[in-house]
């Protein structure tokens, strides 16, 4: 049994591994699903960055995706176990529609989260460490360097296109 | 002897990387690339809600917290972008 800072250290790449894959499948970097997201991407590029790369990064910014879906199926199944992330499942759907997203990504990673993040509670793990790890998950992404971070995002679209 | 706990350790977390992007937002210049400092910033603060206030209504609090601000940003970065013209 691993203790706290390792067990999170582990969620944050669970939840890194699982957000970005989902973002990927549902084809986030390819464009702005909002003329916001193309803003936030073209001014990633100006500042030096990869803008396909921008284009997830502004559709994070711009409507709540997977990383938003696990973060909150994290706090649900904290709360409430399946039920709880399931509700966060149903919140994140009607927030896709609240900011004119008409993809399911948010949604779709939300359940799977759920479903992840009880099977990582059954051997040991607690949804608080994925709730910090989430929020470490998308620090990497959004908080730290946008023009790497970009271009690492440009370079895992371009395996998948 | 156990001193901290998991959700004291989580909660730590949260609130160090909230007060980190919120250094980082006020630091940065452009309005457009704040958002994404914003938008790291609206997720260590739905978590911590959720650690701090262990019940079902955190999870709505969290995500209406959550969408909202996701949703002021768009209306930002949109604003930016030229408003209603390009699309709704």
């Amino acid at each position: 049994m691993p203790g706290d800072v390792e067990s999170i250290f582990i969620a944050a790449i669970v939840s890194w591994i699982l957000f970005v894959s989902i973002d990927i499948l549902f084809g986030l970097p390819k464009t702005g699903g909002v003329s916001g997201a193309r803003e936030i991407a073209g001014e990633i590029e100006r500042e030096g960055g990869s803008l396909h790369g921008g284009y997830m990064m502004g559709n994070i910014v711009c409507s709540p995706d997977a990383s938003a879906g696990t973060l909150l199926a994290a706090c649900g199944v904290y709360i409430a176990g399946i039920p709880g992330g399931l509700a966060a499942a149903a919140l994140v759907y009607v927030g896709n529609r609240i900011c004119h997203d008409p993809g399911y990504a948010g949604t779709t990673g939300a359940l799977a989260a759920t479903f992840v993040i009880y099977g990582f509670t059954t051997i040991g793990f607690s949804a608080a460490h994925f709730i910090a790890g989430m929020v470490i998950a998308i620090l990497t992404i959004q908080g730290i360097s946008h023009i790497h971070a970009s271009r690492l995002l440009a370079r895992l679209w371009g395996w998948r296109s | 002897m156990e001193v901290i706990t998991t959700q004291e350790i989580a909660i730590l977390i949260c609130v160090a990387i909230a007060v980190f992007s919120a250094v980082r937002v006020i630091a940065e210049r452009n309005t457009v690339r704040k958002l994404p400092f914003l938008n790291v910033l609206s997720f260590a603060v739905a978590g911590s809600l959720a650690l701090l206030l262990p019940n079902p209504l955190a999870i709505l609090a969290a995500a209406a917290y959550f969408v909202g601000t996701t949703l002021e940003s768009n209306a930002i970065a949109s604003t930016h972008a030229g408003g209603l013209k390009k699309d709704e």
